[in-house]
């Protein structure tokens, strides 16, 4: 597995500094890069996980009808056109005639243009499945969903559900009324979301409140709270001075009966099951569990599934609310109106061993020359494995987004020695002190701006360096006298520093010193920050870049600093107990 | 900082636009395949360009888009069905930045753009895949499938499992760009 490097997002904590990389704490705190957004009013980094989520539009995954907010209600958040999925394997369903023309390889022919009086049913193309099975045929194959309304609408489930839907109606409303004079008060960005929030906020404030009620320790815990807006608490009063006028529900089936209609186990069941001649024809778990209601147990009384819709989704930053990504209105579109992605402002870190590379590449020639492909996979992991009690020097390539070159500094965070011995796996010896020590440049250094007109001539290395790797800033590594001389020395000597600036690229080297008892994987955190030009600055030329560079020094107010952890994953570590092999790089 | 592809420079074709096909696999009716430029085709791959539709004319059977990759032993073939009694072929569009991994089977109608296909898939007759989807490997798509656009495909059959981070068609770009640059020949 090659290295990896993931990105810190502190929402997790109250603190910044994130959990060291050996507890399991850190997998939830490091996303990887292009799953983060940034939120330039607080500037700070978001995941998936802290943003709040608004849905922006629904469709259909299978027909890509795009359903108006006021009809997914009615249709309870399913398709209501001719999509179905198999109950059996959840493939989505096609329409056949019921007496399908053989096309002369065995396969069932596209239902489209048959005409004539036949019956219609749903087909599953990958387990075979129809409809006929289960005694549902269509008299023409478009509607069926309102064909198939009027079966749905007697099932038991649905009519308990419209019951208690009837039955807590009057709450909802007396709830709704209260929120939104209360939400009201509370600044909205928009009316249109203001009016959705408001709904969705007194829907769940019912809820949260029905909850704490009937479990003792719920009322503790208060969603709203944590959102900063809507202002929950005063609401919780209100909800208690009626919470006793809700009139007792009773069912339309009693519970106890419920076993003699063939839903809840019982004899019936049983003697299903003694004459049982097919395992296949008790539903499985799978099948039958998204039903709402207890169904029975037979294959043969699985009915076709409405798809569930998808959504499309909007996000904020959870702070200060501004819209982090704004999906167009179009379901099938992949652009955004916003979109604010911690990609295009944090530099993008890339990890690489350069003695696993070079036996990749080694090994590569060699299946190549032997045309062999079977070979490569095996010498792969002996020769690039990292093994303990040896030395390894690793790179990092930092790419720039902005437009404006950056100086970066890199840090790596000390595990301290309480955190690792509360890990318990490692012996108390080994506890004490991390299993392997890194080393990076120590001092700052500086990547070029991003220019789209880098995207297409970057065979030429040598043009590129000189306009590019020249600027002479400090590189922390002594013995660097021009920007050419090392490129030949550094395969022999320099490790830990400055190796290359390509375009927006720099890529500086480090070395990782393994213990001779360490095991597991090499994982660290590095603290990176990196100061770049504030927006209030004057656009530069960035096809001039030694000026810019210059400018920027010359003029330091303007700078600003953001800083971020990351996880760097090198990979895991070979122990001592397995044969050495000598590796020839080294 | 990426690692090069090495490929035998004896065994790859490269065309004017940048295509880079390999001569170990079988393409057949390539006056009816489109190739958008800078896609490779590895050894072992089967383009059937020769199932065409009936009748008099030229015809676009397969059409892939810039940065593509079929990958090694991959079978691609345009869908059939009969409609009103007549057999027919109908054409594959494939867009720009799309990777299928090696021994998949394609019999798909439409393939979007940014798409990634893993390897050992089949991806059934009429299957429509949008924008930014990516089919997990070892997938089995059934026919007349839709996988919707910045979908995660996976299972037998195909399900839907995950929606794809809103920077994916970025993150696929770069990566088939870099891919591209990578497969370097390799002189022996």
């Amino acid at each position: 597995m090659p290295p990896t490097i993931e990105y810190h997002c502190p929402c997790l904590s109250q603190s910044t500094i994130p959990p060291p990389p050996h507890l399991a704490s850190s997998s939830h705190s490091f996303h990887p890069l292009h799953t983060l957004f940034f939120c330039e009013e607080c500037d700070a980094v978001r995941c998936n996980r802290c943003v709040s989520v608004e849905v922006s539009g629904y469709y259909c995954p299978n027909c890509l009808f795009e359903v108006p907010s006021a009809s997914v209600r009615a249709e309870k958040n399913r398709c209501a056109r001719n999509c179905f999925m198999c109950p059996n394997c959840r493939n989505t369903l096609s329409v056949v005639p019921s007496d399908p023309p053989d096309s002369g390889d065995g396969r069932i022919a596209m239902p489209i243009g048959a005409i004539g009086d036949t019956q219609y049913l749903l087909y599953c193309n990958h387990c075979r499945w129809d409809s006929a099975e289960v005694g549902i045929t269509f008299e023409k194959p478009t509607g069926l969903a309102a064909q198939l309304q009027k079966f749905e609408d007697s099932a038991p489930d649905s009519l308990e559900f419209e019951r208690l839907k009837e039955h807590f109606e009057p709450i909802i409303q007396r709830a709704s009324s209260l929120s939104s004079s209360t939400a009201a008060n509370a600044p909205a960005p928009s009316s249109a979301a203001h009016s959705h929030r408001a709904r969705t906020n007194s829907i769940t404030a019912a809820a949260s409140a029905a909850l704490a009620r009937d479990i003792p320790g719920v009322g503790k815990y208060n969603p709203l709270a944590r959102s900063g807006r809507g202002g929950g608490a005063g609401k919780d009063k209100d909800r208690s001075t009626n919470k006793d006028e809700m009139p007792e529900y009773r069912s339309r089936v009693d519970s106890a009966s419920a076993s003699k209609l063939g839903t809840g186990g019982g004899e019936l069941d049983v003697e299903y099951m003694r004459h049982l001649e097919d395992v296949s024809e008790v539903a499985n778990l799978e099948q039958r569990w998204i039903t709402s209601w207890a169904t029975s147990l037979q294959t043969a009384d699985l009915k076709p599934l409405r798809i569930p819709l998808h959504s499309k989704r909007s996000k904020r930053c959870p702070a200060c609310a501004h819209i982090l990504i704004k999906p167009e209105q179009k379901a099938q579109s992949v652009r955004y109106k916003i979109k604010l992605v911690a990609s295009n402002y944090l530099p993008a870190i890339t990890a690489a061993l350069p003695h696993q590379q070079d036996a990749n590449t080694e090994s590569a020639k060699r299946t190549l020359s032997k045309s062999t492909a079977a070979a490569a996979d095996e010498d792969r992991g002996a020769a690039g494995g990292i093994h303990a009690g040896k030395t390894y020097p690793f790179q990092l390539a930092l790419t720039n987004p902005l437009y404006d070159p950056i100086q970066v500094r890199l840090t790596v965070q000390r595990v301290h020695a309480p955190a690792s011995s509360s890990s318990g796996r490692a012996s108390p010896e080994k506890a004490r002190r991390p299993p392997f020590a890194v080393s990076l440049p120590s001092t700052s250094f500086s990547i070029a701006a991003f220019a789209e007109a880098w995207e297409y001539d970057l065979d030429d290395e040598d043009d590129l360096d000189e306009m590019f790797g020249l600027d002479d800033d400090d590189f922390g590594v002594a013995g660097r006298i021009s920007g050419r001389e090392p490129k030949e020395a550094r395969s022999k000597t320099k490790v830990v520093g400055v190796l290359e600036k390509k375009a927006n690229t720099t890529i500086v080297g480090g070395e990782i010193v393994i213990g001779k008892e360490a095991r597991g994987n090499v994982k660290f955190n590095m603290l990176v920050s990196y100061t770049y030009r504030s927006d209030d600055a004057a656009p530069s030329e960035s096809n001039d870049e030694g000026a810019t560079s210059k400018a920027a020094v010359a003029r330091p107010p303007e700078t600003k600093t953001f800083a971020f952890y990351t996880a760097v994953d090198l990979g895991p570590i070979i122990p001592r107990e397995e044969p050495l092999r000598i590796d020839t790089d080294f | 900082m990426d690692p090069p592809i090495f490929y035998s420079k004896t065994e790859y074709i490269e065309t004017d636009t940048g295509n880079k096909v390999s001569r170990r696999a079988t393409i057949a009716g390539p006056q009816n395949i489109i190739l958008g430029g800078k896609t490779i085709i590895s050894s072992g791959a089967i383009i059937r360009g020769d199932l065409r539709r009936t009748g008099a004319g030229h015809a676009v059977v397969i059409s892939l888009g810039r940065y593509c990759v079929v990958g090694e032993g991959c079978v691609m073939r345009p869908p059939y069905k009969t409609y009103r009694g007549n057999f027919n072929y109908y054409p594959m569009k494939i867009g720009d930045h799309v990777h299928i991994g090696a021994n998949t089977v394609v019999e798909a109608a439409t393939i979007g753009s940014h798409v990634e296909i893993g390897k050992n898939c089949v991806i059934g007759k009429f299957t429509i895949i949008k924008d930014c989807a990516r089919v997990a490997d070892g997938t089995i798509v059934p026919p007349n499938t839709v996988i919707p656009a910045l979908a995660l495909f996976a299972g037998s059959p195909g399900r839907f499992v995950e929606d794809l981070p809103e920077s994916t068609q970025e993150t696929v770009e770069a990566y088939t760009k870099r891919h591209y640059t990578r497969f370097q020949p390799l002189d022996r």
